[in-house]
């Protein structure tokens, strides 16, 4: 479906400006060249490397933090402030900042993906945890379940696949985050290699780095699908 | 009223449960929930707390469960004051509160592993459990792919293998369909008989109260206050496990009549 409306979009558009909407073959080519001649895979799994770390560390600090600020009225009350204020502010403001800070190194991009990913997580894993079903830690505490063990026992394992699904959600973000990251001062990785063609107007290249960018979104998702599948064997529908 | 408790043994062991002038307020006082509330619950009787809907029943579980605070007043379990929540009370809730992410025997050990339970006991009690609710077949089932009941069944067994001393339910039955209503019923008089607990049961039906306790606690509502304390003594001290056997006891209608008297003087 969508495929035939960039085709027909290709063929309506005059022949002048074709040039400025290349056809499908056109991308494929260039990506075939891409590829094959400017070693574009390194490219790639640079940017993918940056996601990795950059999401890993704000899930590794996102999530129990959201899960203590949903579960404790008083640790929510602390941090609560902090993140509303922290949420507010876009992450792209940073930029100048960090190319202060770190250059225009890696730690500069991945600082940006995890300022932009982490506040907003940790509210998506705060209202995921509060969302539980308030009976689940009521019958913990009529069985004497300790604080504790209603915490690991209960409260995690009943949020999990919800706090997965916001995980999921926000790695897309993230991916647009590093587009931005790249296009500012970056050598390599996808956006750097996007932002190059452009000087050059060579649409078949930036067009190839986006269709690149889709085809990696939809492989994150499926991975992260994947894995919820064999984390939460429980949650599958099951047919009877 | 003719039917309020007057032929009750004297209690001389301690009781299970003493609840002493319990109040409850909301909405920072101007909204009383329940006023002045006192009973004593019996060793191995079942109590069915019965009124209209807003009576405050919930509210008084609860407060008996632990999880919400009285405003004034005394809980006592067998003579000592508690507050917060315990297993000594078990509570088993008209929502499905199986843990969807632990199979039904993983349920059932839930409870006895929080007590500690060493693992060759928790093992025999579990199987034990699953058995007496006929669920030894989905032992190993997530309640995903269970039904209402047999979730309910889930919860039940869970509550029983943790053995305690009271057993509290807010309409467990609720959201089950007739036929299926009907059959827990039974299981459960089968159970509780069984186990000998000490039980209270809301409910919103007049027919399940009766079949059910043996002794029906009548809340008036705004403020919630005890209308009756009504001892079922036509069942003779007797459990009916056959419903249809309980119909033909004389005095049964009669019952059934004032309790609908009642809830209708409660609702105008
Ligand atoms: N947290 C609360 N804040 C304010 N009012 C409350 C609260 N909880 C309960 N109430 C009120 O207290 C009264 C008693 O409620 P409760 O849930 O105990 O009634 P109930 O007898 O269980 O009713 P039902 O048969 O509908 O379940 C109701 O009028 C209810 O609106
Ligand atoms: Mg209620």
């Amino acid at each position: 479906m969508f495929l035939g409306l960039w085709e027909a979009g290709h063929y309506l558009t005059p022949a002048s400006a074709r040039k400025f909407f290349p056809s499908i073959g056109e991308v494929g080519s260039a990506l075939y060249v891409l590829f094959a001649e400017r070693n574009f895979l390194q490219d790639v799994s640079v940017s993918c490397w940056r996601i990795f770390i950059s999401f890993m560390a704000a899930s590794a600090i996102a999530v129990p933090i959201g899960i203590l600020m949903g579960s404790f009225g008083n640790i929510r009350a602390l941090f609560n402030p902090t993140l509303t204020a922290w949420r507010y502010l876009p992450a792209a403001s940073f930029i100048p900042l960090l190319l202060v800070w770190f250059g225009p190194t890696d730690q500069a991009k991945i600082a940006l993906l995890f300022i932009g990913v982490i506040f907003f997580l940790i509210s998506l894993v705060l209202d995921n945890t509060t969302a539980i079903q308030k009976e689940f830690v009521e019958a913990g505490l009529t069985m004497g379940a300790s604080r504790r063990t209603i915490l690991t026992g209960i409260v995690v394992p009943a949020a999990l696949p919800a706090i997965f699904d916001s995980m999921r959600n926000m790695i897309a973000v993230s991916w647009t985050y590093l587009v931005i990251a790249e296009i500012v001062g970056a050598q390599d990785g996808i956006g750097a290699v996007m932002m190059r063609a452009g000087r050059f107007l060579n649409v078949d290249v930036i067009m190839a780095g986006i269709v690149t960018i889709g085809a990696l979104g939809l492989l994150t998702d499926l991975i992260f699908r994947g894995i919820c599948r064999a984390l939460f064997p429980w949650n599958v529908e099951r047919r009877s | 009223m003719n039917i309020v408790a007057k032929d009750f043994t004297p209690v001389t062991t301690v009781p299970p449960l003493k609840a002493s002038r319990i109040s409850k307020e909301y909405l920072g006082g101007t909204f009383k929930a329940l006023d002045d509330v006192s009973f004593e619950l019996q060793e191995n009787q079942i109590t069915a707390f019965v009124g209209p809907s807003g009576c405050g029943k919930t509210t008084m579980l609860r407060i008996i469960a632990g999880l919400e605070y009285p405003t004034r007043g005394r809980l006592e379990v067998f003579g000592k004051n508690v507050q917060g929540p315990g297993p000594d009370r078990g509570m088993i809730f008209q929502a499905y509160t199986s843990f969807p992410w632990l199979t039904a025997m993983q349920n059932v050990e839930y409870g006895m592993k929080i007590l500690k339970v060493p693992a060759a006991e928790r093992r025999e009690r579990t199987m034990n459990f699953l058995k007496l609710v006929h669920l030894e077949k989905f032992a190993d089932s997530y309640p995903r792919s269970l039904s209402g009941g047999m979730k309910q069944r889930v919860a039940l067994a869970r509550t029983l293998a943790q053995n305690p001393a009271i057993i509290l339910m807010d309409e467990p039955f609720g959201a089950l369909d007739a036929q299926v209503r009907w059959e827990m019923q039974e299981l459960m008089i089968e159970l509780i008989e069984r186990e000998k607990k000490t039980v209270v049961a809301i409910t919103h039906d007049i027919e399940e109260a009766i079949y059910l306790a043996d002794r029906i606690i009548f809340f008036s509502r705004q403020p919630g206050r005890i209308k009756a304390d009504i001892p079922l003594t036509f069942k003779g001290g007797r459990r009916i496990k056959q419903k249809e056997e309980l119909l033909e006891l004389p005095g049964y209608a009669e019952l059934e009549r004032q309790l609908f008297a009642m809830m209708r003087e409660e609702i105008k």
